[in-house]
């Protein structure tokens, strides 16, 4: 894809481009919170349109399902349930110039590692472009010769999140 | 169509501790549904009777030194011994747990689900062979640490702990995640023994003109962050006072005894196995060799390991010095300890290059296995030193969480003769005077950071435990030789308590004695750690 | 190329007689594709309120819309051109941008999952290989409109009714979405061609009622009509989450949940009922779109007649019958469908041909005979736990007659 060529690809990088880093800085930008909350879900829209774009469409969709229909509902939750918090006129925030100093450094840092090749042939091997089918993902995750072990350990991990969580919500009785 | 391993060869025996233990607590959890609310005892002796047999599974893992599920998990004498050490730690801690969660009010079912998990997340810890399985047994140790951290709902100051843990745990995790990112952009590999040999290279010797390097550290460097976080060394340490005091005192226990063992368990696996010659700089030392020549350099992360262990020892034990709250103090020397052993993992560090022929080079991490060694020793002697400390402070503190100041251990030899010998041997242990178990771990880490050229680091270790002397044998004075301001019973001086600092005792004891028994465990480790890289 | 299909091959029809170039064809063609997939429900929906109005009517024993056009027909646009003249309030105090945000999201939401329905057996809007799992993803942004107008209304009670929905809406995703990973175990993918084609031997319906039972509820709840109307109790909340929108915004966040109504029975039919397939669609396509909206009809009306049928549900019973009946009868469910399909390919009863009636017989009875064993078991455990309560019941009632 080049991006002299009107291509769709070309249209979709830029539009969810825009959407991304527009609804970043949606997030930082806004005084409200609620506000905030809802850029972040652009922002993270328009990420899960990079996945399709990588030829990842599970990723895509699990992005939105976790990140937009899970996550991104609990935090405007908790937003909304302290209220004293939505209507802030006033940066509250003193050190805001001292993240802004740490977040251009990173930017800085990661830009120069991006745009300086640096990275070694040690290892490196070029990776076919392909499309990650479901079937692929599966297998990759369920059968022995994959990831089985962490995906299990991950599920115990869940299953004690969950517990942890219940644990402290719940009022004795 | 999909290429479907069969059972024998997924290799599912040599992982059977973990699974079980794993498999044992999604059953407790609905079990315990059915035990009624003044019965929970019954599903501590189940807790008690799962962490037993995981532990007779878990024997013959010593002398397997096998990979199972796509080289995903190792079982090896070193994963072994770590699952003895937080199995042990985990059925003191349970021992402790009974009495004092039902007297605090906070006695839920839930609790002994939530321990296990930890522990199998240690146990995991243990045998990963794979970044991802390290992460992710990070994460599984670390999130039931933090439930349990805030388990008492009516004290701020056991929120204040959960919370603090929670945010600075993730913090950690974010930057383990970062490292082990940059560790795979450089290596193409997650696997520990696949990085090893993408570091060693073709020749034997790694090239350090190879830009990879540069991310190599990066992500080296964040690992040590993070696991330095869990181990609780210094500059990572912030949390650790806070969160010590806040919980209750058998999660406060577990965490300095299960966490550090798991925290070590991923340094030492990252660090031996994956990056040992990770060396940046050779200077002109290499182009000048002669053709059997051996000379020594450090890793590239050995300075940095070198000063967090000083810094840690240093300050752990300093601060310990100005702390009247045992429970804070106890924290303060969980510090100190964890430096102890990082000078074990310095001395990892120490790389031996022999130039074998012309452009042939053989790079060798000589003392690895001497340090490993004193590492594993030292952990399982503070298991049992440091788990009977606190069962002894337990069994003194109040139900409010109060009575754990250094003057109500104020005449304890009169009160409770036996319990406060126990406390003394405990604090001996903790010094490291011989005829304890607390010596031979710290003899076996001076020693191997002797032979790998750490002089100056083992001189800050000795009088550092110097110094400790001072605070350990406060405790001792107070018990032994002042009088008691307060002549009320102590409430946690229960039989399962007893039992606990009994236990404790007879492990610090054994093993200071006879030190061959672990090491006879361990000899076969340290060979196998070398056949495994070599 | 010969331009003789014109909808599939529009795009090298484009290049070739026009001139443009190739890249810009393809881009065009794919603008008027979704322009086409999303005006498509819209329109269907300005029937749908008329089917609506008509069947509540006739329920209620009245005659319904009868006087603009023949039989009532155009009294859907004369509610648009009043809705129209109707003022645009904002309250004072909203958030202005997520307040007229939130109506968009809403619809878009629903037109999302459009994009994957295959409408006949060459008309599709993008065959998804994660179709199934996109619609689950989609349909969790329509909460988000929800939360969005509560929220920005300014108002308590908007607000509340986002709290119930959400509440609602969350919980019903899980039973929706495990009823749904049944139809795609069977048909071995999440491509919903691939779902409906698998259906050309036999539909799912029959094999597996238990989880189209599942789906259908749940999918209703999603809706949030009647009988799980808490959104827009009236008799409690006024209007619910919409209380402050009027007019056309109003409109569409009505016409966002028509839709929706009719977008599940299309979903049904895709997934439980053979979408479009049918006799001779083979041979002309576009029957395939008469079979699919004469099935979503069915399934539509059977909602029109549960929400007609039925009184609204209170809150804590609407979450107790989610978590403590439709999650674990759809994990049973999910376990045993697996289960049966593994007994089916180890005892070779897995048909040769998928797409022969007949030999799909055997695996549909061993599959249906656990549904019906499921529909039993869960049966029988609700009717022991109602007794034992109603005996609770009475034994509390029975002391005072016994001279206590």
């Amino acid at each position: 894809m080049t991006f002299g060529d009107f291509t769709p690809e070309a249209f979709a990088f830029g539009f969810f481009t825009i959407l991304t880093l527009g609804g970043a800085f949606g997030v930082v930008g806004s005084r409200n919170l609620v506000r905030s909350a809802v850029w972040l879900m652009v922002s993270l829209f328009g990420i899960a349109g990079f996945f399709v774009l990588l030829s990842a469409p599970f990723l895509a969709a699990v992005q939105v399902l976790v990140y937009i229909g899970a996550i991104g509902i609990l935090i405007t939750f908790a937003i909304m349930l302290t209220r004293s918090m939505t209507n802030l006129k006033e940066r509250f925030n003193k050190q805001w110039w001292l993240a802004a100093l740490a977040a251009l450094t990173a930017f800085l840092l990661l830009m120069v590692t991006v745009i300086v090749p640096t990275w070694g042939e040690m290892g490196a091997e070029e990776i076919p472009p392909t499309v990650a089918s479901t079937a692929q993902l599966g297998e990759a995750f369920f059968s022995g010769w994959g990831y089985v072990l962490p995906l299990e350990v991950a599920s115990l991990l869940l299953t004690a999140a969950m517990i942890g969580a219940i644990v402290i919500a719940r009022e004795d009785d | 169509m999909i290429d479907v391993p069969s059972f024998a060869e997924l290799n599912l025996e040599v992982a059977l501790p973990g699974i079980f233990l794993a498999l044992f607590t999604t059953v407790l959890l609905i079990v315990d549904l059915f035990i009624p609310k003044d019965r929970k005892i019954t599903t501590a002796h189940l807790t008690i009777g799962a962490l037993v047999v995981a532990f007779v599974l878990n024997l013959p893992a010593f002398n397997a030194g096998e990979t199972a599920m796509n080289e995903m998990f190792i079982a090896d004498a070193f994963a072994g011994f770590v699952n003895m050490i937080v199995i042990t730690g985990a059925i003191i801690t349970v021992l402790l747990s009974v009495d004092y969660m039902k007297r605090s009010g906070i006695e839920h079912g839930e609790f002994y689900s939530l321990l296990l998990f930890s522990v199998s997340g240690i146990m995991f810890m243990g045998s990963a062979n794979d970044l991802i399985v390290v992460f992710i047994a990070l994460e599984l140790l670390s999130i039931p640490l933090y439930v349990m951290a805030a388990l008492r709902h009516d004290d701020v100051k056991s929120e204040e702990s959960g919370i603090k843990y929670f945010i600075l745990g993730a913090f950690a995790s974010a930057f383990f995640v970062y490292g082990a990112a940059l560790i795979y952009g450089a290596t193409g590999t997650t696997n520990l023994p696949e990085i090893f040999r993408a570091i060693a290279g073709a020749d034997g010797i790694v090239a350090t003109e190879n830009s990879a390097m540069i991310y190599l550290v990066i992500g080296a460097a964040m690992v040590i962050v993070a696991l330095g976080f869990k181990v609780a060394a210094v500059p990572f340490h912030m949390w650790t006072p806070d969160v010590y005091e806040g919980a209750p005192t058998p999660v406060t226990a577990f965490m300095s005894v299960g966490a550090k063992a798991g925290g070590f368990a991923g340094l030492l696996r990252v660090m031996i196995i994956g990056l040992p010659l990770l060396v940046v700089n050779f200077g002109d030392a290499v182009e000048t060799m002669a053709i059997g020549e051996t000379i020594t350099v450090p890793s590239a992360w050995q300075t940095a390991l070198w000063l967090i262990a000083a810094a840690t020892m240093i300050f752990g034990n300093f601060i310990a010095i100005s702390q009247t709250n045992v429970k804070r103090m106890l924290a303060y020397s969980s510090i100190a300890h964890a430096g102890y052993i990082l000078m074990a993992v310095a001395a990892v560090g120490t790389v031996q290059i022999t130039k074998v022929a012309e452009n042939d080079y053989t790079m060798v991490a000589v003392y690895a296995e001497s340090a490993l060694n004193g590492a594993l020793v030292y952990l399982l002697a503070y298991t049992f030193t440091n788990l009977g400390a606190f069962a002894v402070v337990m069994s003194l503190e109040n139900n409010d969480g109060s009575g754990t100041m250094l003057d109500d251990f104020n005449g304890l030899s009169k009160r409770h003769p036996l319990t406060a010998a126990m406390m003394a041997f405990f604090m001996l242990s903790l010094i490291g005077v011989p005829t304890t178990a607390g010596f031979i771990g710290k003899f076996l880490i001076f020693d191997a950071a002797i032979q790998a050229g750490l002089i100056p680091l083992t001189i800050i270790g000795v009088l550092t435990s110097a110094v400790s002397a001072y605070y350990y044998v406060r405790i001792i004075v107070n018990m032994y030789l002042k009088d008691a301001a307060v002549t009320d019973e102590a409430v946690g001086l229960t039989p399962y308590v007893n039992y606990a600092t009994i236990v404790a005792f007879a492990g610090t004891l054994i093993f200071g004695l006879f030190p061959m028994l672990a090491l006879d465990l361990l000899a076969s480790s340290g060979a196998q750690i070398a056949t495994l890289l070599f | 190329m010969e331009c003789r299909d014109i909808i599939n091959t529009f795009a090298p029809c484009l290049s070739d007689t026009l001139g443009v170039s190739t890249d810009l064809a393809n881009f065009l063609s794919i603008t008027l594709g979704v322009l086409i997939v999303a005006t498509f429900p819209l329109l269907v929906t300005i029937l749908l309120i008329w089917v609506e109005r008509k069947f509540a009517a006739r329920v209620q024993d009245r005659i319904g819309p009868n006087r603009v056009g023949p039989f009532g027909l155009f009294q859907p646009f004369a509610d648009v051109i009043k809705l129209l003249g109707k003022e645009d309030i904002t309250p004072a105090g909203a958030d202005k941008w997520i307040y007229n945000a939130s109506p968009v999201v809403m619809v878009m939401a629903v037109l999302l999952i459009w994009a994957v329905i295959p409408l006949t057996p060459v008309h599709v809007g993008v065959d998804l290989e994660i179709g199934a799992l996109y619609f689950v993803a989609v349909a969790s942004i329509g909460t988000l409109s929800v939360i969005m107008a509560g929220w920005a209304s300014n108002n308590k009670y908007a607000l509340l009714g986002s709290f119930r929905v959400v509440a609602q809406l969350i919980s019903y995703e899980v039973p929706l979405a495990l009823a749904l990973l049944v139809p795609v175990m069977l048909a071995g993918s999440m491509s919903m061609v691939g779902i409906v084609e698998a259906q050309t031997g036999m539909w799912f319906v029959f094999m597996v009622p238990v989880s189209a039972f599942l789906f259908f509820i749940s999918s209703q709840a999603e809706t949030g009509r009647a009988p799980f109307d808490l959104l827009e109790a009236e008799s409690e909340l006024v209007a619910g989450f919409n209380i402050e929108y009027s007019g056309m915004k109003f409109a569409m966040f009505f016409a966002g949940e028509f839709m929706h109504v009719f977008t599940n029975g299309v979903l049904m039919a895709v997934l439980f009922t053979g979408g479009y397939i049918g006799p001779f669609v083979d041979q002309i396509p576009l029957l395939g779109l008469v079979y699919l909206l004469a099935k979503a009809s069915i399934w539509y009306l059977l909602s029109l007649l549960m929400r007609n049928a039925l009184p609204r549900v209170r809150i804590d019973q609407l979450m107790l019958f989610n978590w403590l009946f439709l999650v674990p009868v759809s994990i049973i469910n999910l376990i045993l469908v697996a289960f049966l399909m593994f007994v089916i390919r180890e005892l070779g009863l897995q048909p040769d041909d998928p797409r022969d009636f007949v030999q799909n017989i055997p695996q549909t009875v061993v599959l249906l005979l656990g549904n019906v064993a499921l529909l039993i078991g869960t049966l029988t455990v609700i009717r022991n736990r109602f007794r034992a309560e109603r005996l609770a019941e009475q034994s509390t009632m029975l002391p005072a007659q016994a001279g206590d």
